[in-house]
């Protein structure tokens, strides 16, 4: 493409704009259909006049107690998640980068298995309220992280090395996990394997307004370092030389998407695939724009979890096959299929 | 510039004292495993239990429980560190195994769907179905990897714990909706010996031996693809032929291993570590000590894995995955992969 | 006027393509017996494609490769590496394989099922080692050497392999002056002492015009001119294939023509 071409490309409002605009357009549709969809369909007309104050008392029940605080957590998981991916894969140069892979995932699932082993009576109920279960994931997770920057150390910033030093604390979390879901009986296994999975299905607005208060400042100071970001595509000693400290900025923007992905597994389990699939997605719809490729990527990580958590409970009902799994079993093929076609290495 | 693990220099020497020392230590280890667990027995009563058919409950504990542990240990620890040492030379990666490749994933999920959905009892059937999941898995993992750009080590282990990753959703979701089966099925994810009727002993066996005689049948040409591919093309390696017959060794051994015992974390890991800091990096040498190694690694192993939250049995995948992740950590940390 | 060497190896209007560009376009050379050729050329224009399709690690579209006489897609891989030996551009080995390891793998095209190894295969690697001076390193880890001591090694590596024909892909790029030096000093015994077929891809025009027998200018896929670097050694025919005004003189050490580039063109 010559240059002139490329430049207008980019002054040019046309493609990237649309793309966003009908993204956003399925994210609303998926998001009401989410809200309406359930043992009983609730047309848009009622939700939206729920949402404006009036509506019957069981509607109101319905859509504010049950069915909006889980759409609304799975759109923010899943747009968080997908925004960790996006920053990895573009600090790690490598599309391949995903939240999943620097252990925290399983060291928030270590968390909360810990917390349900510790915190369980003889008769297998818990003894403090289930409130407390993000929490420890979030500690279980921030600890992987911090152990493996701590371990890393000066070579946290290559990023094979950080990768493989997650990938090793990531196999022990799972280890002691199972260990530790074998000492317990058998409801805490099979809730902690749910959870494991990726589930949605218990949030309460109580657990979403923490959510939000999490993740909203922790994702505006990410935007904020992303200004950084194309620079940081240059090597190590380029990068220095115009002046930006390129392992330093790496470390932050680790801890940055790291943050970003205990909050959102914290309350909605192992849904790391979301950021593997969503970023590299964005960019094949609107190329390498920083801008873009951030509201896109958020956008498609809410409308996959959103998207899945409809799915099966259209359908996989009664059974509540965590979103997790659904994600996965669909994303991780599709992306496979996509890596054999196109040859989109980067370093 | 590599410090490797005895300096600049390897030492010219004879390598059968190590042989004869790793051959000791296996007999030892299996010893261990024989008398130590939930009851200590002497050795004495090892003997007669396995000689004297006396029908006394010391001989069913020994005859009819720790002997197929005794057995299936060692033989999934050699299988692992075989198909190990040709990974990490497959992939022209020290970090590469059938796990981070998620050749061990993939040959569970097989296992599990086979058990789950197609109904598949019988032993053959489950070996057959690990195998083949392994073999899958490996053609996947590696297809995918060399198309994206070429087999950078990176790519290779990412593309493998993806792939493993999606492994282990599909086995998640057969267990939320299995929970009768939910402990049993826990058990086999993560690997353990105990629990496993002698019959998959000699189940395994001749699977095994048929790889690691495809293995050895295949060491000029693993040492020569040690080099870059150019050089081993110009040496007139087969390249497509010598990848393919590595898989299908890799693919039995570790199909193998586990439907023997279900997935042993970190084993292919760092035994082949070990066999290189004992022999070299001679294949003939490398996977016979490897097998050695990787015996005896899984049988002590196994005998921990009685002991860290006694009573209670811990899964021996969880053992090894702890000290496999600490010594993939210490690798790293050192810079030695 | 190479009418009385027999010709080792003729290539016969080979084509190669990479996708859609082609790389060698009906090229013909052919390499006499005994003698060291040497390929030179600017970037890009398919040297080392050409040594490489010598080797047979690409397959032409269409053309020959004759060895003896003898169409080299007729023989099978280990035959043809007991044959052709070829040393490539940026060869890599496990940093802690050593020395003598490295020059073992070199019998890989001797070694057979029924014929594991031998003693004639310890006398070739330790001739190996013997002619390239590295044999008091035999021990010592390839990742410890320096530049001009690896590349001996992988020179003894393939010596090893006991080739009439050994062709050496950019050899001495990335070594200093004084291993440059033994590098190529060492080919050029090999070739005086043992006989044996040398094909060099030289990127240096005056080590080429030095070391050559047959110096051959490449250029876009086709031969443009071969000849002894005394006819080769032109200002038109270089200012023409490497675009540069280049002075021509005689090197009073080696009586050979050496070329000044001074000006691009």
């Amino acid at each position: 493409m010559s240059a002139v071409a490329a430049m207008r490309r980019r002054t040019m409002p046309g493609p990237t704009t649309i793309a966003l605009l009908a993204v956003f357009a399925v994210f609303v549709l998926l998001f009401v259909a989410g809200v309406g969809f359930g043992s009983t369909w609730i047309g848009l007309d009622t939700v939206t006049g729920v949402l404006l104050g009036g509506g019957e008392r069981t509607d109101r029940l319905v859509v504010l107690q049950l069915r909006l605080p889980r759409v609304l957590a799975a759109a923010i998981a899943g747009g968080a998640i997908a925004y960790a991916g996006y920053l990895l894969q573009r600090i790690t140069r490598n599309e391949l980068a995903s939240p999943g892979v620097l252990g925290v995932v399983d060291g928030a699932a270590l968390g909360v298995v810990l917390f349900l082993a510790i915190f369980s009576n003889e008769s297998n109920a818990l003894i403090v309220p289930v409130a407390w279960q993000p929490l420890a994931a979030a500690i279980g997770a921030m600890t992987a992280i911090g152990l493996v920057f701590l371990l890393s150390g000066r070579q946290a910033s290559s990023a094979i090395r950080l990768i493989l030093f997650g990938i090793a604390i990531a196999a022990v979390a799972k280890a002691l996990t199972t260990i530790f879901m074998l000492i317990g009986p058998i409801y805490q296994a099979a809730q902690a394997a749910r959870w494991l999975a990726g589930a949605v299905n218990t949030i309460n607005w109580v657990e979403v307004q923490i959510m939000l208060m999490v993740l909203v400042p922790v994702g505006i100071i990410a935007g904020i370092a992303a200004r950084t970001l194309p620079p940081a595509d240059l090597d190590d000693i380029s990068s220095r030389s115009i002046g930006l400290n390129l392992p330093v900025y790496r470390i932050i923007m680790f801890l940055l998407a790291a943050l970003l992905t205990a909050g959102a597994v914290a309350f909605a389990g192992g849904v790391g695939f979301v950021g593997l699939i969503a970023p590299h997605m964005a960019r094949l719809l609107v190329g390498r724009g920083r801008v873009a490729g951030i509201v896109m990527s958020i956008l498609l990580g809410a409308i996959i979890l959103v998207g899945a958590d409809l799915l099966i409970r259209v359908a996989f009902a009664p059974l509540e096959v965590p979103a997790g799994t659904v994600t996965a079993i669909i994303g991780a093929p599709y992306f496979l299929y996509l890596l054999m076609r196109k040859d989109n290495s980067n370093g | 510039m590599v410090e490797g693990m005895s300096g600049p220099v390897q030492a010219d020497r004879s390598r059968w004292p190590v042989y004869v020392a790793l051959a000791l230590g296996l007999g030892v280890a299996m010893l261990a495993s024989l008398t130590l667990g939930y009851k200590l027995y002497g050795l004495d009563e090892v003997w007669a239990a396995l000689f004297a058919h006396d029908g006394s409950e010391t001989a069913t504990v020994i005859a009819g429980l720790r002997l197929p542990r005794a057995l299936i240990a060692p033989l999934a620890g050699a299988a692992l560190g075989m198909a190990g040492v040709m990974v990490q030379t497959l992939s022209r990666n020290r970090i590469a195994s059938p796990d981070t490749l998620g050749l061990n994933a993939g040959a569970s999920m097989a296992v599990v769907l086979a058990m789950v959905v197609f109904g598949v009892g019988s032993l053959a059937g489950l070996s057959l179905a690990a195998a083949l999941g392994a073999l899958m898995t490996s053609i996947i993992v590696f297809g995918v990897a060399a198309g994206a750009g070429g087999l950078s080590p990176l790519k290779i282990v990412l593309v493998g714990v993806t792939f493993a990753g999606l492994a282990h959703a599909v086995v998640e979701i057969v267990l939320t909706s299995n929970e009768a089966q939910l402990q049993q099925l826990l058990f086999w994810l993560s690997g353990a010996f105990v629990d496993r009727p002698i019959s998959l002993f000699f189940n395994g066996l001749p699977v095994v031996l048929v790889g690691a005689a495809l293995a050895f049948a295949l060491t000029s040409a693993l040492d020569a693809l040690q080099a870059d591919d150019s050089t081993a093309a110009s040496l007139g390696v087969p390249l497509v032929a010598v990848r393919g017959l590595t898989f299908i060794a890799v693919s039995l051994l570790t199909g193998a291993a586990v439907s023997m015992a279900g997935p042993v974390a970190f084993v292919g890991l760092v035994v082949p570590h070990a066999a290189r800091g004992l022999v070299g990096l001679r294949h003939r040498h490398q996977l016979a000590a490897a097998a050695l190694v990787g015996a005896i690694y899984t049988t002590l192993a196994d005998v921990a894995a009685r002991f860290v939250i006694y009573p209670v049995e811990a899964p021996v995948g969880a053992v090894t995955a702890v000290v496999g992740a600490g010594t993939l950590v210490v690798l790293l940390m050192r810079r030695l992969a | 006027m190479d009418d009385q060497v027999a010709n080792r190896i003729e290539v016969k209007a080979l084509s190669l393509s990479y996708g859609p560009e082609m790389v060698l376009d009906a090229l013909s050379l052919p390499i006499p017996s005994g003698q060291i050729t040497v390929l030179a050329g600017p970037n890009g224009c398919g040297k080392s494609t050409l040594l490489r399709a010598i080797r047979r690690l690409h397959a032409p579209q269409s053309g020959q490769v004759l060895l003896d006489a003898e169409d080299i897609c007729r023989l099978n891989g280990k035959a043809l590496g007991r044959r052709i030996g070829l040393l490539a551009q940026s060869p890599s080995a496990p940093q802690d394989m050593t020395v003598e390891e490295l020059v073992r793998l070199g019998r890989y095209p001797h070694q057979a099922m029924m014929q594991p190894w031998g003693a004639k295969d310890d006398a070739a690697v330790a001739e190996a080692m013997t002619g390239t001076g590295v044999e008091e390193m035999r021990h010592r880890r390839i990742g410890s050497l320096s530049g001009g001591q690896l590349q001996r090694a992988w020179i003894a590596m393939v010596l090893a392999q006991e080739t009439d024909v050994i062709c050496l892909d950019e050899p001495v790029n990335h070594l200093d002056m004084a291993h440059q030096l033994d590098c190529l000093e060492l080919v050029t015994r090999l070739n005086k002492e043992q006989g044996r077929t040398i094909v060099l891809v030289l990127h240096d025009l005056n080590l080429a015009a030095r070391y050559a027998d047959q110096l051959v200018f490449v250029a876009n896929g086709k031969v443009r001119e071969r000849g002894t670097p005394e006819t080769m050694m032109r200002s038109d025919l270089i200012e023409e294939v490497f675009n540069v005004t280049a002075e021509i003189i005689i090197d009073p050490v080696h009586k050979r023509p050496i070329c000044i580039p001074h000006r691009r063109s």
